[in-house]
């Protein structure tokens, strides 16, 4: 059990690794287009830290960084980001507790799953307005995933920092 | 010695008289000897202390040039940093103008087109399922979400979705969700353009719910209807790149090249207010 001192650091800092990402994302990547897309670095935000922490946790923190986003991006849904970004947090954290240690792989594997979620629900959504488009949809998704993959590492090595940082009995 | 100046004094008095009156009468003719000797004497002496008298002088006056030229260079940098600031300034205002110049033929052109408002994009777009723009104008300036924004020549760019004090985002005309009444120029049918996010990507949209025996040629002009009086009508959308059969294959929409480049727009127009033309 952290001391409330530390858990104020601890998250402090989440989200002020958060805000560089956002920064990095504003500054740097949306100028960038591979392969036809923007890197985005958003659901890694929401999923990576999820991985260190516990579901419940996690999920909170996909909530506020699904708040961010919506409050930054344009979006079919003025709460797209909010309602998608807690699921990412949520699995991200479920998969780190029993499936893969929090790790690399398992960021990766949680990234791939932030996007694919937040892929689907988009496709979700034109097909709800009766603009079907899962094909492309997915495939934007898929190349988001491929492009973004390489900023899971160094944004892996920040998020474990903070959490090594505060759990030093762990 | 006593002696001899007793036997001889008035000799050499008189050879010293003779000697004085001879250097008396030569000095009306040249320097003295005397005085020439003590010149050519002292003269080395003369040239040193000149020459050092001189270099002091030298040092002194460098001295003194080179801090009046610290100050000049330090004033004429000044001078230079103002006249590059004009020089950026005329070319802001040589911007500024062009685009007022433009504005003014937009408005010449348009007439029905009451109320522009100038803006620059501060950013593209965002996210890789949205074709947006955010503005550097927002409701300080009376713009308003639903707004055309147009470009210089008068092509619709898109419609202002969200706005906030300063600055506004603008949906592109290739975004999903945007739909327009459409009027193809050449042969007045209609229809609707909207977005489709399998060709966001290349900057494309779809003209839908044509009229089964319309006739498009590759190249026709679309353009806004106008009706409803939600968009100005006569907005240049963009031209029909091809006619395709949707999946059902009974009815045809066509593919729009929109007007705009949007990856090479600078500058805008917000539409803030317009006559509705019947």
């Amino acid at each position: 059990m952290l001391a409330r001192n530390e858990t104020i650091i601890k998250w402090a800092l989440y989200a002020a690794i958060s805000l560089l990402c956002a920064g990095v994302q504003g500054a740097v990547l949306q100028r960038v287009e591979l392969l036809g897309v923007i890197p985005f670095l958003y659901p890694l935000i929401a999923a990576i830290p999820a991985t260190f922490e516990s579901p419940t946790a996690g999920t909170a923190f996909a909530i506020g960084a699904g708040v961010f986003c919506d409050l930054l991006l344009p979006a079919p849904l003025p709460c797209f980001y909010t309602l998608i970004f807690p699921l990412a947090g949520l699995c991200a954290a479920l998969l780190a507790q029993s499936v893969l240690p929090a790790g690399f792989l398992c960021s990766c594997a949680a990234a791939v799953t932030a996007f694919l979620f937040t892929g689907l629900f988009h496709c979700f959504l034109l097909w709800l307005d009766g603009k079907t488009a899962w094909g492309p949809g997915i495939c934007t998704a898929a190349l988001e995933a491929l492009v973004t993959l390489p900023a899971v590492f160094p944004m892996t090595v920040l998020y474990r920092w903070v959490y090594r940082r505060t759990h030093l009995d762990d | 010695m006593k002696n001899f100046l007793k036997n001889h004094g008035i000799w050499v008095l008189f050879a010293g008289a003779v000697i004085a009156a001879a250097l008396s009468l030569m000095s009306f003719f040249s320097a003295s000897p005397l005085v020439d000797i003590t010149g050519v004497l002292a003269s080395p002496f003369r040239a040193a202390y000149t020459s050092i008298a001189t270099w002091f002088n030298d040092k002194q006056a460098y001295y003194k040039d080179v801090k009046a030229l610290e100050a000049e260079n330090a004033a004429l940098k000044k001078t230079i940093a103002e006249m590059e600031e004009t020089v950026r300034q005329a070319q802001a205002d040589r911007d500024e103008n062009e685009l007022l110049r433009q504005l003014l033929d937009l408005r010449a052109q348009r007439r029905d087109l009451s109320d522009f408002e100038a803006a620059t994009i501060t950013e593209h777009s965002v996210t890789n399922w949205a074709s947006s723009l955010t503005l550097n104008k927002g409701t300080n300036h009376g713009v308003e979400a639903g707004d055309s924004v147009i470009d210089s020549t008068g092509a619709l760019v898109g419609v202002i979705s969200e706005v906030g004090y300063n600055w506004s985002t603008v949906l592109t005309t290739v975004d999903t969700d945007t739909s327009l009444g459409a009027r193809v120029f050449r042969t007045k049918d209609l229809g609707l353009a909207q977005g489709d996010f399998s060709l966001m990507s290349e900057d494309l949209l779809r003209l839908d719910y044509l009229p089964s025996d319309c006739e498009l040629l590759s190249g026709d002009l679309v353009e806004t209807s106008g009706l409803g009086g939600y968009f100005p009508s006569g907005l240049v959308i963009g031209h029909i790149r091809e006619v395709r059969l949707d999946d059902s294959g009974a009815a045809s929409y066509a593919i729009v090249e929109p007007a705009v480049d949007f990856d090479n727009l600078s500058e805008v127009f917000v539409i803030k207010s317009f006559d509705i033309v019947t």
